[in-house]
């Protein structure tokens, strides 16, 4: 089952100079997708006879409790206007999660369930604690909201309604239990055929998978310019695509050294009910497959972490004169975001390596070192209406299949964040691994200008909401108008300057 | 005598002689036997089915916890917190939901008006939306069912009637003046005691005093008479019915408006009526009774203070949040889950509260529609201030009250104060908590 062939990997081709590409597919800023358009060619993976149904139709969700009395029929909810406030808790601040229609209705409607879910993250957590209160707002949510129907905001506000709920449930229920405590309904719940599709439409509609891919690989080309030999430690290689566009980079270099010898090794976890459509081992075959045929040299490896995620680097297999390299991808769709243990084990194990590069891709939340519960979940509230919202810019006819990525791939992203920042982890909230990788006495690499300009020629096939920053030397963050989602930062030992 | 046969046909007066038992409520409840006063024991040990007393919880119920914020909010006035909470509970309250939710919703509606300035407007609303919307039939239903389902009413008839005809044995002309809001559901009763009394029967007269200006009553009234002569025919007992409304000030009754003959021995009774005066000119109405010379006075009021916390704002709402929660609380455990009676009387009380918390007294006559309870021993305080003495309940009468909170379900009992000032009164209590006080009194 080749399905790494099918993707269409040399529409997306670059060399190290020259960034020359078409796409077959067609999502480009005129918002209206044409049903007559030639679906196929997004990906043939996805079945879209099952997604594409023609019109959406959009729910008008009746308050089905409203009161009698024509007083309070007349209680407006208008966005809170006093100075004193704390900006964070101002609604105006979320003003870009309601739709860009006139409609005033929605609008109004968006306001409330911002203003509902703060209330209950309050409730929960904030200044005035009191489950009973939570648990009534939640109730009240659910009435409003469906993960399936109405605008961005309403089924955003499902998920976050459920993650809420999950937090509740743990909290009375009095459990501090391990690590994945509320999510392990998640992992059998998804059919590995739908992960495979969201992902695949994740891909083809916004340039948050190929961002990451392209940047890291980009820097990895200009790190390794010269060498024989290429070692790359993937902490999550998944479907391994980010690979095979590497690997075409290379054979496709015009004037440049001989291809080097790339050699790939894939932590794997020894657990089962992994949400990727892979195995690892499934992975490696596919990737040894497209090697042989476009004439890269490789070998592919596996390396086991410990049950409990712990990276061992003695498990490694390393070879003297290859240029080593530690790729992280923490964004989505990985699912490592759950296991911050593992990552910061992987972490220290890269730092006895001392590798040639360090590629870190990971989502942006907004500075929340001193923030409580609260401050942290409208943040994560506005990071991810801000994805939804990019997603609706990327097709945004297609509500089902929206649904699909939404329910697939962010709504557990959802509940894990929330999650994490709930039972927080002192100190340790609200640094990034970016931080952590600088505090640590790793060094930044520069990201060079052909590697920048890839990336705005990349995001220009997308949507123009997305946009690509430079932060610091090492790092590109892509953004959803004024919000960042996610970054890209490279960084080498210090023992081993470029 | 055996009262308990008589307090069977308690409700039987109004609707044997209109059309019985067109009421699909009151046939379910009939399934348990033929007539429910008839029934051993009915619900006392069937408390299973209802959850744990919801105010043992650990956590505060979310309701008293935001409207006890917003009223506290009100008073400081710190708008932003005004206007979060109003919105808050606006979302989460509904006439239609549970115990918290109703609470939610009819005091947001008081603090809505208060915050708004609207009380009187919104009174005067509610106010014409109930007369709008009852008939004769909808009150006598509303009542019969209420007094079905709880003693909250009977409780105080049973004390009254009694206290009176103890009071008045031996007389063979009897005149009641009642200044009630009970429709007269309490007088069958008492003339059936004394139809059945051994010796002669007395004549009675019943003088019914209308404080109100709600032209509701004025209409029912109207529908009561012709019943009231009837019942009383049947019954053999000589029977003379006045209506006396339009009345300004209850001080101002004397006992030529009230027709009072010499040879007649007087009863006051006074349920639920003293918190109808205003505050200042209860001494007054004391002091009007008082020289009406009765031989007793019964008085029954609701257990609450909204007179004393007039001015303190935070302080009412609290005292009014606390009475009102136990009331629908009984509400909701008393009557069937859908019952529209219930939403009846949980409306009633949204114009009570609209009109204790967002109304000020003194701008407004409301004819008669003030609602600021007082406790029973403040009201005692008042008496005692005015020259009456209390007088105590037989065992007879305490009897009858025992039997009758065994006709209901579990939940009820009463109190007999002990010690402190003497006074005789008894207490009905729901969960504990007093709810209703009945006295009695002579000058």
């Amino acid at each position: 089952m080749a399905m790494l062939m099918d993707l269409d990997f040399t529409n997306f081709g670059y060399s190290a100079t020259t960034a020359t590409t078409t796409t077959t597919a067609t999502t480009t800023a005129s918002a209206s997708t044409d049903d007559g358009c030639n679906w196929n060619a997004w990906s043939p993976v996805v079945d879209w006879e099952a997604l594409s149904s023609g019109q959406e139709d959009f729910h008008n969700l009746v308050d089905s409790m409203m009161d009698e009395s024509d007083l309070l029929h007349n209680l407006n909810v208008r966005p809170n206007t006093d100075e004193e406030c704390h900006d964070l808790y101002s609604p105006e601040r979320y003003a870009t999660v309601t739709d860009d229609e006139s409609n005033s209705m929605e609008d109004f409607k968006g306001m409330r369930l911002i203003h509902l879910l703060m209330a209950a993250a309050e409730a929960l957590e904030g200044r005035s604690k009191c489950r009973e209160l939570a648990r009534v707002i939640l109730v009240r949510l659910r009435e409003l909201v469906s993960p399936k129907e109405g605008t961005n905001m309403e089924r955003l506000a499902a998920y976050f309604t459920d993650a809420l709920q999950g937090l509740l449930d743990g909290v009375t229920t009095g459990g501090v239990h391990g690590k994945c405590r509320s999510h392990h309904h998640y992992k059998a719940e998804h059919h590995p055929a739908d992960v495979l599709a969201a992902f695949q439409l994740l891909q083809d509609v916004s340039p948050y998978v190929k961002f990451g891919h392209f940047t890291a690989n980009q820097a990895i080309l200009d790190a390794v310019t010269h060498d024989k030999r290429v070692h790359i430690v993937d902490y999550d290689i998944m479907e391994g695509i980010q690979w095979a566009s590497l690997m075409q980079a290379l054979v496709s270099r015009k004037d440049g050294p001989p291809t080097p010898h790339l050699r790939i090794t894939a932590l794997s976890r020894g657990g089962g009910g992994r949400r990727s459509f892979s195995t690892v081992q499934g992975t490696g075959r596919r990737l040894t497959a497209f090697a042989a045929s476009i004439g890269q040299p490789f070998s592919f490896h596996q390396c086991r972490l410990d049950p409990d995620e712990t990276f061992k680097p003695s498990n490694l297999k390393l070879v003297r004169g290859e240029a080593l390299v530690i790729n992280c991808m923490l964004h989505l769709p990985h699912f490592s975001h759950r296991a911050p243990n593992s990552i910061a084990s992987f972490m220290a194990g890269a730092k006895t390596l001392c590798p040639r590069l360090i590629t870190l891709v990971e989502e942006e939340m907004g500075p929340t070192e001193d923030e409580g519960f609260v401050g942290r979940f409208m943040d994560t509230l506005h990071h991810y209406s801000a994805m939804y919202d990019s997603l609706e810019a990327g097709f945004p006819t297609q509500g089902r299949a929206r649904a699909l990525v939404e329910r697939v791939l962010l709504a557990p992203r959802i509940s894990e964040s929330l999650d994490r920042i709930y039972h927080g982890r002192g100190e340790d909230e609200g640094c990034s691994w970016g931080q952590r990788l600088a505090a640590d006495g790793f060094c930044p690499i520069n990201i060079s200008f052909a590697n920048h300009c890839q990336a705005n020629l990349l995001i220009g096939l997308y949507n123009d909401g997305y946009r690509v920053e430079e932060l610091g030397i090492n790092k590109l963050v892509l953004g959803w108008k004024t919000r960042s989602l996610l970054s890209v930062s490279i960084w080498s030992s210090k023992d081993n300057d470029l | 005598m055996d009262r308990t046969s008589i307090l069977s046909n308690e409700a039987g007066f109004l609707h044997t002689i209109s059309n019985p038992r067109n009421n699909p409520i009151l046939d379910q409840l009939d399934t348990q036997g033929s007539n429910f006063f008839n029934q051993p024991q009915s619900n006392n040990t069937s408390a299973a089915s209802q959850s744990t007393d919801s105010v043992e919880a650990s956590d505060a119920k979310w309701a008293s916890k935001l409207l006890t914020e917003c009223a506290t909010a009100m008073s400081c006035k710190d708008s932003t917190k005004i206007h979060h909470l109003l919105w808050m509970l606006n979302e989460l309250a509904s006439p239609y939901g549970d115990c918290d939710q109703k609470l939610a919703s009819y005091f947001l509606q008081a603090l809505f008006c208060k915050a708004t300035d609207s009380g009187h407007r919104c009174h005067r609303t509610l106010i014409s939306v109930a007369e709008k919307s009852h008939t004769f039939d909808s009150i006598r239903k509303l009542i019969l069912k209420f007094q079905e389902v709880s003693p909250w009413t009977t409780f105080g008839h049973v004390a009254s009637n009694g206290a009176i005809l103890e009071a008045l044995e031996g007389e063979s002309k009897i005149h009641i003046v009642d200044i009630s809001n009970t429709l007269c559901t309490q007088w069958p009763t008492f003339l059936e005691a004394l139809a059945t009394r051994t010796d002669e029967t007395p004549s009675l007269k019943l003088t019914i005093v209308i404080t109100t200006s709600a032209s509701i009553v004025k209409s029912v009234m109207k529908e009561i008479a012709p019943r009231m002569e009837k019942f009383a025919r049947l019954m053999g007992v000589p029977f003379e019915f006045k209506v006396l409304s339009g009345l300004n000030r209850l001080g101002d009754l004397t006992k030529e408006g009230l027709g009072v003959q010499e040879d007649e021995a007087l009863a006051m009774n006074c349920i639920g009526a003293l918190r109808k005066v205003h505050v200042e000119e209860r001494m007054d109405v004391i002091k009007m009774i008082q020289t009406l010379r009765p031989r007793v006075v019964t008085i029954v009021e609701e257990e609450a203070d909204f007179s004393t916390n007039k001015n303190d704002f935070v302080k009412c709402f609290e005292e009014c949040l606390r009475f009102y929660t136990a009331y629908f609380d009984m509400l909701e455990e008393c009557f069937p889950t859908t019952s529209s009676e219930k939403l009846m009387l949980e409306r009633e009380c949204s114009r009570t509260i609209v009109r204790v918390l967002a109304c000020d007294d003194e701008s407004h006559d409301h004819g008669g529609d003030n609602e600021r309870r007082e406790r029973g021993v403040q009201w005692a305080e008042r008496l005692r201030g005015s020259g009456f003495t209390s007088v105590g309940y037989s065992d007879d009468v305490i009897d009858d009250i025992k039997a009758l909170l065994k006709r209901y379900r579990a939940g009820w009992s009463y109190v007999l104060p002990t010690g402190s000032v003497g006074d005789a009164s008894i207490y009905l209590s729901w969960k504990e908590e007093p709810v209703i006080w009945t006295s009695v009194w002579k000058p």
